[in-house]
């Protein structure tokens, strides 16, 4: 009897060791691979250091969209501040001037060098959103 | 009139479920009669909620647009398809076909299981318990009945473009058969759990249930995929997103009970866990449903709902979660097996296999679920994205299979020994390892996740290649289903990851007459079409593009870009050119000034095995569903 | 097996359910619902009929201004409650988005007229400016300054839960 109790409490001390250090593990991965998001006038107010990546969400301000080549640049603007981004590529379907979008990418000097850009699908121009694998 | 009808079945149907639910916590007392009466009523629910479903796609049909459900989501213009199928682009009507289905999987198990089964009268009990609280729900809180009166719009709201689109049409029908399967399972294990009595071979019922419901899953979730790449235009066929994450977690665990259940059936061992899993399937189904219909979660793929439909959904899941996960820690100690798993048995590494998959739903849960903590706590909105998943996914993937190729040639309840010199597993290991290395040095490419994918798909691909071979000439038996499915998952393996190291992209400005001359192909921009249909206008762009090193076959790509007339809607059609190895995806930007066109061209390689892989895999568990009914 | 250590694996799901409760729960969430408060920017837009044009300053003190159009469908459904709002005596301005001027007349004999007056934003630009994505939306407006921008059709459930504490708060339509 015995030899079986110790045999099982090996197996589930290594058990909870292994779980243990997977959940570390998870929990690192998880905390260094956060995207904040922030507002145009959370960005300027809050000092967010060079070479940071952030999420900044707002709507594209009329009459900033300027075009050259492959690049785009424009303003987001919550209506209070705005940030100037920059991006290399073609833009989503519903990117215009008014429209809400997320720019990811790299804060430097106050600026957004973009590297995704993701348009808000509005629930009330189109009533269903798409249904991606979802339930 | 009609729509009225179409109500009324719905509510009858919700009455004989409740009807069915009462009956069946009265035989207890082994009453057969009442157990037969507890099935018939149960049926005629069955009937009346199809006949309601029917009725109302004869409205949608017919373009009824008295009903407001119909006229926010159709359009008298849509071909006959669209307009079934706009049935379950909303939450409303979706929630009718998950209630359809719930109904349908519940009155197949009813028919088919045998009258004589010990649990069969608590599990339709608690099978007609969900079917009727959803129904509830549809009724009181999401009704698609409602009609607008005393004057119907003439013409509905155009559905969105976007969800014009057979993959669209099929995905969501597909996803819903895999998810709500996963009930009976559910059902027929909170019978036994209540019953308690563990001499009942609960394994064998539930396993062709699970093992159909898993199928289909895997096939809705690769529809989804596959449906994103070529309709969202970023060439991406997975985007770690809260919606999607809620729907892989079921086929996590999913997957992780089939294999469970195997064990269980075997060798009696594990049943805890293939309890606890086969509880946590259709938990996380509810959980999804949830987070998709709460507006809790702000998504570009979530319903937007208000929170009384959540906090329906939150307590009706807590009810069925809670309860039999009560019932499951009350019998656990008898659960649990008085024999050990032995080591290095194929039980052990199937144990194991329980354990990598719970490490997976975890880690996606709290990736799911951090946002929601740390805007509650720190009151600061933050999102988890790709990185985290792909960090943590890629060394689980790895150690899955790993133990699988273990496992391959491993023997129940003994140990074996597997890596001796001259084994086929030390041999795939040394192949593997070889080849891998020469394919990293191949393409320059030796981040870790890239080797590590590549030697993890190639040593399953050589395992069973071995043990195919070796089983053709010995004229020996092997699980046949087991390798396809498992062959399935190494090309997985190995197409994620050559997809994710190989694909590039270009991003050009060129204008009609000029040609972009990439590596290994010219595309020629001849003109642009206008193209007038009866909901859009489109601009479509002409390519003549032709591999540079076979020159005299030219095709041709037409990227174009719509406007929708009724939204204003502007959407990118992306053109994409499919080749054994990879696929050439062209999206069209926005015109310059100056006349030139930012053009978007992307190679994507083996993106088409992935969906292939996926396909394999489903083969695989349809051929084990096949073996196991031929075998009743 | 311990029986308490059994029974703490229900500590999980219980932690859940009370976590996603209170996040149903919480004061103001309602998803569409904005309390950002902005100015109303200046404007000049016609009425309906062209009969007379407006500019910011002819806004009322207190009022809701109603984004709509007679293509937008959840608009028709929202309509009955503007014309109950009406009955109790809770005025209504209109903003007709990126409609023609004779489809909304006709949408408003057909249905019935909530509105005391209507602004026609043929192009939309003063919905650009307020932050408008579609139809239906609804301003609460005090003294030039929106307090509420709700994206959605406002039904009885979002009025009591998202306006009227608003409106009470700010002691306003007395």
């Amino acid at each position: 009897m015995n030899k079986i109790r110790k045999k099982r409490l090996v197996s589930v001390m290594t058990l909870i060791a292994t779980s243990f250090l997977g959940v570390y593990l998870i929990l690192s991965a998880l905390n260094s691979n956060l995207d904040y998001f922030y507002t145009p006038s959370e960005i300027i107010n809050a000092e967010i250091p060079n070479n940071k990546r952030v999420k900044l969400g707002g709507m594209v301000q009329m009459q900033s969209v300027i075009r050259d080549g492959t690049n785009i640049s424009f303003n987001i603007t919550d209506f209070s501040n705005s940030i100037n981004v920059s991006y290399n590529g073609v833009v989503p379907d519903l990117f215009k001037e008014g429209s809400g979008i997320v720019a990811y990418g790299m804060i430097v000097d106050n600026r957004l060098i973009a590297e995704n850009i993701f348009a808000k699908h509005d629930e009330n121009y189109m009533p269903p959103n798409i249904e991606i694998p979802s339930e | 009139m009609i729509v009225e009808i179409s109500h009324f079945f719905s509510i009858l149907s919700a009455g004989l479920f409740f009807l069915a639910f009462i009956f069946s916590t009265r035989t207890y007392q082994g009453n057969h009669n009442l157990e037969l009466l507890v099935n018939r009523i149960f049926s005629y629910g069955f009937y009346f909620i199809f006949i309601s479903f029917l009725l109302y796609v004869w409205l949608a049909i017919q373009s009824d647009f008295s009903i407001r459900y119909i006229a926010e989501h159709s359009n008298k213009d849509l071909p006959t398809f669209y307009k079934i199928s706009s049935i379950w682009s909303a939450h409303e009507g979706s929630m009718f076909l998950w209630i359809l289905f719930l109904a349908g999987w519940s009155q197949l198990f009813n028919y088919l299981l045998s009258k004589n089964d010990l649990l069969k009268a608590p599990a339709i009990g608690v099978l007609a318990f969900i079917i009727f609280g959803f129904l509830i729900f549809l009724l009181f809180t999401s009704n698609p009945f409602e009609t607008i009166l005393p004057i119907a719009p003439i013409n509905g709201a155009d559905i969105n473009p976007v969800l014009q689109d057979p993959a669209l049409v099929i995905h969501p029908p597909f996803l819903y058969l895999g998810y709500v399967g996963f009930v009976i399972a559910f059902a027929y294990n909170t019978a036994f759990l209540i019953k308690g009595d563990m001499q009942i071979n609960w394994e064998d019922v539930i396993r062709p249930w699970s093992l159909a419901a898993w199928v289909l899953l895997t096939i809705g979730i690769s529809l989804g995929s596959w449906w994103a790449y070529y309709e969202l235009g970023w060439g991406g066929y997975w985007f770690w997103d809260p919606v999607e994450n809620v729907a892989l977690m079921p086929w996590l665990a999913g997957t992780a009970l089939i294999h469970s259940l195997y064990v269980s059936s075997k060798s009696k061992v594990l049943r805890g866990w293939t309890i606890l899993l086969s509880i946590s399937v259709f938990s996380l189904s509810l959980f999804g449903a949830f987070i998709v219909r709460s507006g809790i979660i702000d998504s570009v793929h979530a319903f937007a709902n208000d929170p009384q439909r959540g906090l329906y959904l939150l307590a009706f899941s807590a009810v069925l979660i809670t309860t039999s996960l009560i019932f499951y820690v009350y019998r656990l100690p008898q659960l649990i097996s008085k024999n050990l798993v032995v080591a290095k048995s194929k039980e052990s590494f199937l144990s194991i296999n329980n354990i990598l998959f719970a490490a997976a739903i975890f880690a996606v849960m709290l990736g799911v679920m951090y946002p929601l903590i740390f805007d509650y706590l720190y009151d600061k909105r933050i999102s988890v994205g790709p990185p985290y998943y792909n960090t943590i996914f890629a060394p689980l993937t790895f150690l899955a299979a790993i133990f699988l190729v273990f496992s391959v040639g491993s023997l129940w309840q003994r140990t074996s020994k597997l890596l001796n010199f001259k084994s086929f597993l030390s041999m795939s290991i040394l192949f593997a390892a070889a080849a891998s290395i020469c394919i990293s040095y191949i393409y320059q490419d030796f981040q870790w996740w890239f080797v590590g994918a590549l030697f993890s798909g190639l040593l399953i691909l050589i395992r069973y290649f071995l043990l195919i071979v070796d089983s053709m000439i010995k004229k020996s038996y092997f699980n046949k289903p087991s390798a396809i499915a498992h062959i399935g998952f190494g090309v997985l393996i190995l197409a994620t990851a050559l997809n994710a190291s190989l694909s590039y992209e270009k991003i050009i400005n060129i204008k009609p007459g000029e040609i972009y001359k990439d590596s290994d192909y010219e595309f020629y921009l001849i003109d642009f079409d206008l193209i007038n249909e009866p909901n859009y206008d489109s601009v479509r762009a002409k390519f003549s593009v032709k591999n540079i090193y076979t020159p005299n076959k030219t095709f041709f790509m037409f990227p174009e870009k719509r406007k929708y007339f009724i939204r204003g809607q502007i959407t990118s059609e992306s053109a994409i050119k499919i080749t054994p190895y990879k696929d050439i995806y062209m999206t069209l930007g926005d015109q310059l000034d100056n006349g030139y066109w930012v053009v978007n061209i992307q190679y994507n390689y083996l993106i088409r095995w992935i969906w292939i892989a996926a396909a394999i895999m489903g083969i695989g568990g349809f051929a084990a569903l096949m073996e196991r009914l031929k075998r009743k | 097996m311990n029986t308490l250590l059994r029974f703490s694996i229900l500590i999980i799901p219980i932690v859940g359910i009370l976590f996603f409760y209170n996040l149903l729960t919480e004061d103001k969430f309602y998803p569409g619902a904005n309390f950002k408060n902005f100015n109303v920017p200046n404007f000049k837009l016609q009425s309906l009929d062209s009969a007379s044009s407006f500019k910011k300053e002819d806004l009322q003190n207190e009022l809701l201004l109603n984004v709509w159009a007679s293509w937008c469908i959840t608009c028709r459904i929202e309509h009955d409650f503007l014309m109950k709002l009406n009955s109790e005596g809770v005025r209504v301005t209109g903003l007709n988005y990126k409609d023609e001027s004779i489809d909304a007349i006709n949408w408003l004999n057909s249905y019935g007229n909530p509105y005391n007056f209507n602004l026609h934003d043929l192009k939309g630009s003063l919905a650009l400016d307020m932050g408008v994505t579609g139809a239906p939306e609804t301003f609460l407006i005090k003294d030039g300054v929106v307090l509420v921008h709700y994206s959605g059709e406002v039904n009885q459930a979002i009025w009591d839960s998202v306006f009227i504490p608003i409106i009470q708060e700010n002691k306003m339509f007395k």
